[in-house]
């Protein structure tokens, strides 16, 4: 247990989440503050661009919801990025959906890049961002949880839904590929 | 430069850029790492992804948390179902309704089994019988006794008053049709299987 900046021993999400459930409020915002950057990078990282805010308050409001549900098999940060993802899952469904009905229009993929571009000033990041662009949506995960986000291959294969032995292959292809992108740049 | 074939230290490496290696394997990381281009090498691409995280905005978590309603207001899963208890009751309510349907339905199809039965059973007969104190034709047909004996039914829908009516003579069958004109109504219950019916009196 980490010590809190105030010298005490750093509550662990599971104390944090019974303070919450006999009714201190306080606790929801400790546990909103500790995990939300994390499902925000995660989410930027699969290759969301818009409305990553509103994605990560979803995020919370569901596993909040069903909290009864979490039984703390895993981390509840492998928890929420499960849940993350279900709802990336289903928002692309629903954008594949609308695209299939809405003529997609040039200025779209202007737009969907436009903003991050800006965004990443530095050429360094360009190119990561560019190879990570070209893996596979799984292989990304994979690669984006196990190096920006630490976890273990175990955790990965459950939020994915995959197998440890699946995640390891596709981390290993991964970042074959991320190099040889890199080292071509 | 070599390819590492050491796919345990490889598959560290992300952890010791989270520092998340127990002592000993980190050492171990390490050590291998000073030898290992192949694995430098790789090292650094992970630090390179790491640190350019693709933009993230930043998350106000305050107002996430304003829309986290507070615990006992959440249904708990194992009760939620509102739509579920809704769903459970029109199915009760179909099956009542099935059972109940059914049930009539069966009730029905006894009682026209129970019907056809009756009329299956021995018919009566109206047959006219003399009357031995009226030695008179004449009278004898007037006061004739009409008397209702069970028959086999030629059919099973035929009416009994009609099963022997050819045999009769026409006068017997105006006397007939007097007597009935006489009835206060049909019999609603099953009749008796015989009746005598006196041509003078009403029933």
């Amino acid at each position: 247990m980490n010590p809190s900046p105030e010298g005490r021993p750093e509550e662990t999400d599971m104390e944090l989440i019974n303070r919450w459930r006999a009714g201190d409020g306080r606790a929801a915002t400790r546990l909103v503050g500790r995990h939300s950057q994390a499902l925000a990078r995660f989410a930027a990282s699969a290759g969301e661009r818009d409305g990553i805010e509103e994605l990560v308050q979803d995020t919370f409001v569901r596993a909040f919801a069903s909290l009864d549900s979490f039984r703390g098999a895993s981390t509840l940060r492998t928890w929420l990025f499960t849940i993350e993802r279900r709802l990336m899952l289903d928002r692309r469904r629903a954008e594949r959906r609308s695209r299939e009905t809405v003529p997609v229009e040039e200025s779209d993929h202007v737009s969907e890049y436009g903003a991050l571009d800006g965004l990443i000033a530095e050429e360094a990041q360009e190119r990561v961002r560019k190879s990570l662009d070209a893996l596979s949506p799984t292989q990304r995960e994979v690669f984006t949880l196990r190096v920006q986000q630490g976890l273990s291959y175990k955790e990965i294969a459950e939020v994915v839904g995959s197998t440890e032995g699946a995640a390891r292959v596709h981390y290993h292809n991964a970042i074959k590929t991320v190099k040889e992108f890199l080292k071509d740049e | 430069m070599n390819k590492c074939t050491d796919s345990d230290i490889q598959e560290m490496l992300p952890d010791l850029l989270h520092r998340a290696l127990a002592d000993g394997e980190r050492q171990r990381v390490e050590a291998h790492l000073a030898t290992c281009d192949s694995c430098q090498e790789d090292l650094e691409v992970l630090r390179t992804v790491k640190s350019a995280v693709v933009f993230a905005p930043s998350i106000d978590v305050d107002s996430v948390v304003r829309q986290i309603p507070p615990y006992r207001t959440i249904v708990p899963a194992t009760e939620r179902p509102a739509r579920t208890r809704v769903v459970s009751w029109l199915v009760a309510a179909s099956l009542a309704l099935v059972v109940l349907g059914g049930g009539s339905v069966l009730l029905q199809s006894n009682g026209s089994l129970a019907s056809r039965s009756r009329i299956q059973q021995p018919a009566l007969r109206i047959a006219k019988v003399p009357d031995a104190t009226k030695p008179s034709p004449a009278e004898s047909v007037a006061r004739s006794r009409t008397v209702v004996q069970p028959i086999i039914a030629p059919h099973p829908q035929a009416l009994a008053l009609a099963a022997d009516a050819d045999g009769l003579s026409d006068g017997s069958l105006v006397q007939l049709m007097n007597d009935m004109n006489g009835f206060d109504a049909l019999p609603a219950s099953e009749p008796d299987p015989v009746i005598s019916v006196d041509s003078g009196d009403s029933l």
